[in-house]
């Protein structure tokens, strides 16, 4: 499904991402882990077309959608749930989810995707009129994954959805992870947090300072001492 | 207490339009961070294509909306690809200095086809009055009142409901979200910009009746609409009409009981004192 073939991207022609390759299969849920500055935001937002990369390939589904533009690459399915959850803080959470499925290919169907959402999300159903920047970190991270399934998203890549949440609300974030994919959602997840990653993946991906130090499937890497070493930058 | 009364229907009534004017500045701002000081220079570009318009084919302001929206709005949208959008993102102000210069090259390019004498340009309603107990009102500003509310409850009504208003907004709130969610940021800033300049076309129109109009008039417009959008909040789209019948109100109010000079200078006077008390801008209910 998703193909990336030694990427190469930076800032202003100085390199972040040194000959990145991850693959990830129709239906798999791949975690990307690593540290703090290890480079995970910069590789989701290359993936979604917010920087050119030096060199290197994307493939989405056997296509190649290196030079294609963000919007391009919402409308063939690959979305992004940012860091931060970067939700439009003075816009209902109606309009927020209509602003997600704006794209396209999503746009004629809304109001049954819109559906599909608020079943999976009952809470947002209650809180339809208020504006998002009123609702709580964890509701704010249900809408930010509800916007993102809004754009019909193929691949849903997910930034960081525990930071900032709560034990509980991290459960059961992590609980819609699964129930998306066991929907047959193909999901790339970012995390700082290695155990819970570890146990929701299936296979992972640890980056160090730009490269990809470990890969395999997760209960393989949980006892790769390299993990973390890695992951604590020693 | 005549006079109070007509000089408050004249402020409304031509503050109205000074709103209308801001709200294309605020929501250029809102967008692309753009403070665009040519926007008065556009208002005299569409007053002088009317009068073109009128010398060429005879046609009142009104009916010159026509031709002068869609011209003035494709300018604008051209402007803004190829001018203003390379420098977004950049320093502010070589965008404020390309703004500045473009409000030259207008003025003078103005200068050159229309020569600096004053001009003007007739319409039929020019000279109506309604007479409403002691107030005289002009038809011509009753006329720009009902439009320029019209105008600021469609945009409003536009930002809220339509798949393109929900755009500007969320680029707005927040760029980077907005091109995850795959809108086209740099085509919503375009088509904003077009937008605003489209809507000094009709205002120009709005406040041409009666008016003698001369090249080097830019200027006064663009300050005109920053105090307003200052007032206003920069974004606050209710701030931003209240602001203008404020300006409108203290314009009336200066020519009535100042002398010229000083009547000149009470905008700007309330304009500073406004801004000494709420820097933050007129209204707190937000509705961007």
């Amino acid at each position: 499904m998703l193909e990336i073939d030694h990427l190469v991207t930076g800032y202003n022609g100085v390199p972040v991402l040194h000959d990145v390759s991850i693959k990830l299969a129709a239906g798999e849920i791949v975690g990307l882990l690593g540290a703090n500055n290890a480079g995970k935001t910069t590789l989701i937002n290359s993936l979604s077309g917010m920087y050119a990369p030096i060199s290197g390939r994307i493939l989405f589904e056997g296509r190649d959608v290196t030079a294609l533009t963000p919007r391009q690459r919402v409308e063939l399915g690959i979305v992004q749930v940012p860091e931060g959850r970067l939700v439009f803080p003075e816009m209902s959470v109606r309009e927020n989810l209509l602003l997600g499925g704006i794209n396209s290919r999503a746009r004629t169907h809304r109001s049954r995707q819109m559906d599909v959402v608020l079943d999976l999300f009952p809470r947002l159903r209650e809180r339809l009129p208020q504006n998002a920047g009123t609702l709580s970190g964890g509701e704010q991270q249900m809408l930010a994954i509800g916007r993102a399934l809004m754009a019909e998203a193929k691949l849903l890549m997910l930034d960081e959805p525990s930071l900032g949440l709560s034990p509980l609300f991290v459960q059961y974030i992590f609980e819609i992870i699964d129930r998306l994919h066991a929907t047959g959602l193909s999901i790339l997840l970012i995390e700082q947090n290695l155990n819970l990653t570890l146990r929701h993946a299936q296979r992972c991906y640890v980056l160090e300072r730009g490269k990809i130090a470990v890969e395999g499937a997760s209960d393989v890497i949980k006892d790769d001492p390299r993990t973390r070493r890695a992951y604590l930058g020693l | 207490m005549t006079e109070f009364l007509q000089a408050m229907a004249q402020g409304l009534l031509i503050g109205s339009t000074y709103g209308l004017l801001a709200l294309g500045m605020g929501l250029v701002y809102g967008v692309s961070g753009v403070v665009n000081f040519s926007h008065g220079d556009f208002i005299s570009l569409g007053m002088f294509l009317c009068l073109a318009l009128y010398s060429a084919l005879a046609l009142d302001p009104y009916v010159s909306l026509i031709v002068t929206v869609p011209v003035m709005t494709i300018a604008g949208g051209l402007v803004y690809w190829y001018l203003i959008r390379p420098m977004v993102g950049h320093q502010f102000l070589m965008v404020v200095q390309l703004t500045l210069g473009l409000s030259l090259v207008l003025q003078n390019g103005i200068l050159m086809v229309f020569g600096g004498q004053p001009a003007r340009t007739p319409s039929v309603v020019e000279s109506k009055l309604w007479i409403l107990g002691d107030v005289v009102v002009r038809v011509p500003h009753v006329i720009a009142f009902v439009i320029s509310f019209a105008m600021a409850i469609g945009l409003y009504i536009m930002l809220r409901s339509t798949d393109f208003g929900r755009s500007i907004r969320a680029v707005h709130q927040n760029a980077h979200a907005a091109a995850l969610m795959g809108v086209d940021v740099g085509r919503v800033q375009t088509l904003t910009f077009a937008l605003g300049i489209g809507i000094l076309a009709i205002a120009a129109a709005l406040l041409l009746p009666g008016t003698p109009i001369q090249p080097s008039q830019g200027l006064r417009y663009t300050v005109i609409t920053l105090i307003v959008v200052a007032l206003g909040g920069m974004t606050n789209f209710v701030g931003i009409m209240l602001g203008g019948l404020i300006i409108g109100l203290s314009e009336a109010y200066g020519t009535i009981y100042l002398s010229d000079t000083m009547g000149m200078l009470l905008p700007y006077g309330i304009f500073v004192l406004i801004m000494l008390f709420r820097p933050q801008g007129l209204t707190w209910s937000s509705a961007r």
